[in-house]
């Protein structure tokens, strides 16, 4: 049983890993507008924000068998609290850290319509942070004994690193323009 | 009797073109105990009238600031254009001078409260409660209880306190009583302020510069942000709200410009349109966008003349007002559209292929 739980949380932890960097790399697209038609922007968004509430239950799961499970000493605690586990401290914490950025990011989002856009949109921005903390921790303990793990790990953080490579390049006439008059002589 | 009731009473309103109850302003500014700041700008085009308060009665001028701010008094400060004459004035006289750039959008209300800040020149967004209760800005800044008040309106103050309503209603109609100042310009006369009523007539006014010329087709009124009237309708024009109303213009800040007949009206307002697309304070849409489209649609019309285009000029400058943190594309869409309804036959000129403007108008077309 407690091996079965062990797997659960393993093979969940990995499914969230790709499912988070999907939901990232959808995320990306659209705050850089990435969409070309105004179809493909609205089916961008509506996976962004389905596959996220999806990965939840990944999510979940990896983090209710990691505790419940005995093989390693992580508690409830250190499920919510980082740095806080017997075992493997550090890596897991980062894990931990990642999860607490990711309820920030979903609540506030369900929130959204009831708090202020500066305010959603400055949580939000956790994500860039939430996102490689969830990369490292993955990759630090999706042992290292099973290459296809490993693999499955660094495929996304190459898939999501060139996403956000490409959101922070991205320039809009907006913001260009913005720019432009703001340079001038204001003050 | 109230300084604020004395003002309700003489029935003084705003003279930098919002006409705003300034009695309503003073209540409110002495109920949140705000700042005061004397905006002697002159930030519309051809408008020379504050400059001329401040050159002529800045004795009176800050005595009526005192009036209106009299529990703090250390606080009033004068905006000016930076290195304006008026600002080095305002210095030589130990004023406290906020100095703003000499742009459109800067001598805006917000945008000097904003300035005041230590923010930039740039209009904030309205809120409700006002500015001079305080707030906040768009990015969340405290913003302390500030007014603005036209030169005019502060030096008519205290020739209310020193002269009394009766004498105020003297002046203007019943609708806006009181003396007002008007600057009127031509080609060759700039800045001419002539200290007049509503009520007087157009052709008075414009005798200041010379008079109408025979071969005159309009007369801008309110500058960038006014509009066109045409030349015929100047003799039996009177400058009040009312009449002006009739032909789609306004008092506003009292500027008149004589426009010069001999150039070509397309080539004029395509001068205006490019001066306006340089000074949006690129924080609004239909400021940022809207209003460089407008003058680079016109621009291309004025090279290229065609129907479509007029066509899509008209349909953009219909999509500029009440969107903006300040009234700029406001006025500027009404600009625009005066002068399509005032110059309607250069357009159309323009699009059979000839201008009618004789001097630029070239030798082998026909005239109608």
């Amino acid at each position: 049983m407690n091996e079965l739980l062990w797997y659960t949380s393993r093979a969940t932890g990995t499914a969230s890993i790709v499912l988070l960097t999907g939901v990232v790399i959808l995320g990306a697209t659209i705050s850089g507008r990435g969409a070309r038609s105004r179809d493909g922007a609205t089916i961008v968004t509506a996976l962004h924000r389905w596959l996220s509430l999806g990965m939840t239950v990944f999510l979940l799961l990896h983090v209710a068998t990691a505790v419940v499970e005995t093989y390693v000493s992580i508690d409830l605690v250190s499920a919510v609290f980082p740095f806080t586990s017997g075992y493997e401290p550090l890596w897991v914490g980062l894990g931990t850290l990642a999860f607490d950025l990711f309820v920030a990011v979903m609540v506030t989002s369900m929130l959204r319509q009831r708090i202020s856009d500066r305010g959603w949109r400055f949580v939000h921005w956790a994500a860039y942070l939430m996102w490689p903390l969830a990369i490292l921790h993955g990759f630090i303990l999706g042992t290292a004994d099973e290459p296809l793990l490993r693999l499955t790990t660094v495929a996304c953080a190459v898939a999501g690193g060139a996403a956000i490579v490409w959101r922070s390049g991205v320039t809009h006439h907006d913001t260009d323009r913005r720019r432009h008059v703001a340079a001038q002589e204001w003050s | 009797m109230t300084l604020a009731s004395l003002l309700r009473d003489a029935g003084l309103t705003g003279r930098g073109g919002a006409a705003f109850p300034t009695a309503v302003k003073l209540e409110a500014a002495l109920g949140h105990r705000a700042r005061l700041i004397v905006n002697c700008c002159d930030g519309e085009i051809g408008a020379a009238k504050d400059g001329w308060v401040v050159e002529h009665h800045l004795d009176e001028l800050v005595s009526g600031a005192r009036l209106l701010s009299p529990r703090r008094p250390a606080t009033i400060r004068y905006a000016a254009h930076r290195g304006s004459p008026t600002a080095v004035r305002l210095h030589g006289a130990g004023l406290d001078v906020l100095e703003v750039p000499a742009r459109y959008v800067s001598s805006e209300e917000s945008s000097l409260i904003s300035i005041a800040q230590g923010g930039l020149a740039r209009p904030m967004t309205k809120r409700a409660p006002p500015f001079v209760a305080g707030g906040r800005d768009s990015a969340g800044r405290r913003i302390r209880p500030t007014v603005v008040l036209n030169a005019e309106t502060v030096w008519r103050v205290l020739q209310l306190v020193e002269w009394g309503a009766d004498w105020f209603r003297s002046y203007g109609t019943a609708a806006e009583p009181g003396p007002r100042l008007v600057s009127v310009n031509s080609p060759t006369a700039r800045g001419v302020v002539l200290e007049t009523e509503a009520g007087a007539r157009m052709s008075e006014l414009l005798s200041a510069v010379g008079g109408l010329p025979a071969d005159a087709e309009a007369v801008l009124i309110g500058g960038l942000g006014g509009s066109f009237v045409p030349a015929d309708a100047v003799p039996s024009l009177a400058w009040s709200t009312a009449d002006l109303a009739r032909l789609g213009a306004g008092i506003g800040p009292g500027v008149i410009e004589l426009i010069e007949p001999r150039e070509c009206p397309i080539a004029l307002v395509d001068r205006f349109l490019a001066y306006a697309a340089g000074e949006s304070a690129g924080q609004c849409g239909p400021c940022m966008f809207g209003v460089p489209a407008l003058a680079a649609e016109w621009h291309r019309f004025a090279e290229c003349p065609s129907a479509p285009l007029l066509h899509d000029i008209s349909r953009r400058s219909g999509l500029l007002p009440g969107r903006g943190a300040c009234r700029f594309p406001d006025g500027v869409a009404r600009f625009v559209a005066s002068a399509t309804w005032v110059y309607r036959d250069h357009l159309e000129g323009h699009l059979a292929g000839y201008c009618l403007d004789p001097g630029r108008r070239p030798a082998d077309v026909l005239t109608r």
